[in-house]
Formats: C-alpha cells, sequence, structure tokens
C-alpha cells in the first residue's frame, strides 16, 4: 500500500479536531460535501457542501482544511456587471437553526496544491474550524460534475 | 390566320398568369422569412448586436503551439471564453455549461468550435491549458500568449481582467475576468454575447436563432 505524503500540521489538526468533537456542545450538520473533480493537473480545486446548524445560538466558522492540500481558503464568487471575482470569506456565520450552502457561484472552499492528483471516486478529509475552538471533519467524495443548465447532479 | 393568332394569345395570356402565380409565391415565402427572422430574434436572451464588430488582427498561440489569429476565426462559429486554469469555480462551471452545448448543438450543420482563452498568461502555458480543456472536451481549444497580445485581443473585445494578490502567497494569485461568453461568426465578427448566469439550453436555443437569422 502506497503511502500518500500529507501535511503534518494538518494531520495533527484532524486529530486535535476528533478530541474536541466529544467535547463540543454545538454541532453543524454537514451533508453532501463534495470536491468536484478537475483536470489532474489542477493546483486549485473546490469543495462544497449543505451546512445545518441545528443548535439555537449562532455558529461561526472560521476557516476550513484538508490533509490532501497544502492549504485552503473560504471564498464566495461575485459576478457584477458581468466581471466574476472572488470575496475571500475569513468569517462564515451560520445563524441559529439555519443554514448555509456552499455550491458552484457561490460560497465554496478553495483547495490549494493537492498532494497528489484526485480523480473520481477518491476522497478528501475536510476538517471545519470553529470559533469556539472546536472543529469537525467530513470525508468529501470526488465528484465528476456532470451539468445540465444549473442543476448538479452528485451523490 | 386566325389559329396561330388565338394560339399566341392563349400563351400569352398563360404566361401572365404563371408569372403572376409565381411571382405571388415568391412574395409571400419572402415575407414568411423575414417576419420569421425578425420574430425569433425577438426572444434572444443573449445580445446580438445590430451590426457584426470588425476585429482587428491579432495574434495569439493555441494550446497545439499554432498560430491562433483572425483568420482562424473565419468560416466557422466560435465561441469564446476567457478565464484562467488557477480559477477554481466559474471557469470549469463554464466550461462545463460549453461542454454541454456542444452537446446539444451537435446537430447543427455548421462549423461550431469552442475557445478558452487565458487571462492568466504568466501561468497558463500551452502544455497547460491543453491538459486544461481537454479535460471538459476534447475538442476544446485553449487559447494563451504573451501578455502584450493578450491585452490587446481582450481590450478589443471590452474583456475586463485584473490580477488580485493572494494571502496565502504571492505565487497564487487570483484573477477578476469578464464572465460572459462572446460568439464570433464565420467572418470573423464579434456577432453576439452571452451574460451570465449561463445556462446551456438558452445558449443553444440562441444560437440556433442566431445561426438561422446569418442565412
Amino acid at each position: 500500500m502506497k503511502t500518500r505524503p500529507v501535511s503534518l500540521g494538518a494531520v495533527l489538526l484532524a486529530v486535535f479536531c476528533l478530541y474536541n468533537i466529544a467535547h463540543a456542545t454545538e454541532t453543524l450538520d454537514i451533508t453532501h460535501p463534495w470536491v468536484r473533480e478537475a483536470p489532474p493537473s489542477a493546483r486549485v480545486l473546490a469543495a462544497y457542501m449543505s451546512i445545518k446548524n441545528t443548535g439555537e445560538s449562532s455558529i461561526t466558522i472560521t476557516g476550513m482544511s484538508s490533509t490532501e492540500f497544502e492549504s485552503a481558503e473560504l471564498h464566495r464568487t461575485v459576478i457584477h456587471d458581468g466581471v466574476a471575482s472572488m470575496q475571500h470569506i475569513k468569517h462564515l456565520e451560520v445563524p441559529a437553526n439555519g443554514s448555509i450552502k456552499l455550491e458552484p457561484g457561490g460560497l465554496h472552499l478553495m483547495l490549494f496544491n493537492p498532494h497528489h492528483a484526485l480523480s473520481a471516486g477518491d476522497s478528501v478529509t475536510l476538517t471545519i474550524h470553529l470559533g469556539n475552538n472546536t472543529c469537525m471533519t467530513v470525508a468529501a467524495p470526488v465528484v465528476r460534475q456532470t451539468l445540465d443548465d444549473h442543476s448538479q447532479h452528485h451523490h | 390566320m386566325s389559329a396561330p393568332g388565338k394560339q399566341t394569345k392563349i400563351r400569352q395570356i398563360l404566361f401572365v398568369v404563371i408569372l403572376g402565380i409565381v411571382a405571388t409565391t415568391a412574395g409571400i415565402w419572402s415575407a414568411n422569412i423575414i417576419l420569421d427572422r425578425q420574430v425569433n430574434l425577438k426572444e434572444l436572451q443573449a445580445t446580438r448586436f445590430p451590426v457584426a464588430r470588425e476585429l482587428a488582427p491579432f495574434t495569439l498561440v493555441d494550446h497545439n503551439n499554432e498560430v491562433f489569429n483572425e483568420t482562424t476565426l473565419r468560416q466557422r462559429w466560435s465561441f469564446l471564453f476567457f478565464g484562467y486554469t488557477h480559477c477554481p469555480d466559474v471557469c470549469p462551471t463554464t466550461l462545463s455549461v460549453l461542454n454541454s452545448v456542444a452537446q446539444r448543438l451537435q446537430d447543427v450543420d455548421a462549423d461550431i468550435r469552442f475557445v478558452f482563452i487565458s487571462v492568466d498568461p504568466e501561468r497558463d502555458t500551452p502544455e497547460k491549458l491543453a491538459r486544461f480543456v481537454s479535460y471538459f472536451n476534447k475538442n476544446f481549444i485553449g487559447v494563451t500568449g504573451t501578455e502584450q497580445q493578450i491585452e490587446q485581443f481582450t481590450r478589443e473585445l471590452g474583456i475586463m481582467h485584473m490580477r488580485v494578490a493572494a494571502e496565502e502567497n504571492a505565487t497564487a494569485y487570483l484573477v477578476d475576468h469578464t464572465a460572459s461568453v462572446l460568439l464570433i461568426d464565420p467572418d470573423g465578427r464579434y456577432h453576439a454575447v452571452f451574460s451570465p448566469p449561463l445556462s446551456a439550453g438558452k445558449i443553444s436555443d440562441d444560437f440556433r436563432k442566431i445561426l438561422k437569422a446569418y442565412r
């Protein structure tokens, strides 16, 4: 079995995360996380997901990271007057009993410099860092997006 | 000699009648085509220019390191999209939409090309573009050039692009860019533009109408 290089920092974070999750009093429901498959040589990929806050108070996401990538940043795509730009999102608030969706054309997690090429079927570990110094991890499958107008078909 | 005289007269009348029928038919037929064109174009979501715009000569290079210039744009329809390979959201989505457009227009009897032009020539080499565009569709064309060549071409087409420094590190910069899809006609003229949000269905439908009006 080939060992894949992962950043030590990200691994430590993930472990730290698992420890903390046992002590978390509030959690987010992360559903349908997915990483869009990109050309094999791509240096930047995007991850999307649905986030639901089932708690009574607002939860702040302060960042996300991944063991399969060098770094990650939350961004929002904005198209204004026909020009597309990306806003770096440093804090993402999920209101109490509210939800947020990361999807193509809107909020997304930019994943920089994959440690190895990823293709559909692979799995990426994403760590979501919260404002109360806790975090959670989810496994996001790499999916090839088949697009029909604005609907995405993914599992 | 009355018999031949009568025959000639009948022939003359017949000739006039037939001419009249042909002329009327032709008139109705032409009117229909004109009306048809007018109705079609009113329903367009795309912006079709009243007069297609001539483009000044330019020099770029495609992903096979071959010249891509104003001559390349002639004798075929070209959908142009400007972006860069380090773009994770808008560009992959748009190229997927354009791939869907390509599938939908397969039955069309016209030469149609899809061209992805880099607004990040510093990082986007022909080789990089080849790997990038082929992922979305094997027939897509990637185009790049020197900063100056790209600048000249984008300026002429009114395409905005601007580098934005990334906070992570200097090499991971982002590029703001126009997200519209441009349509160049077989005369090599800027014919129409599709503005975001882009939909494969709408783009295909509009293209069919534009094609019909062009012929």
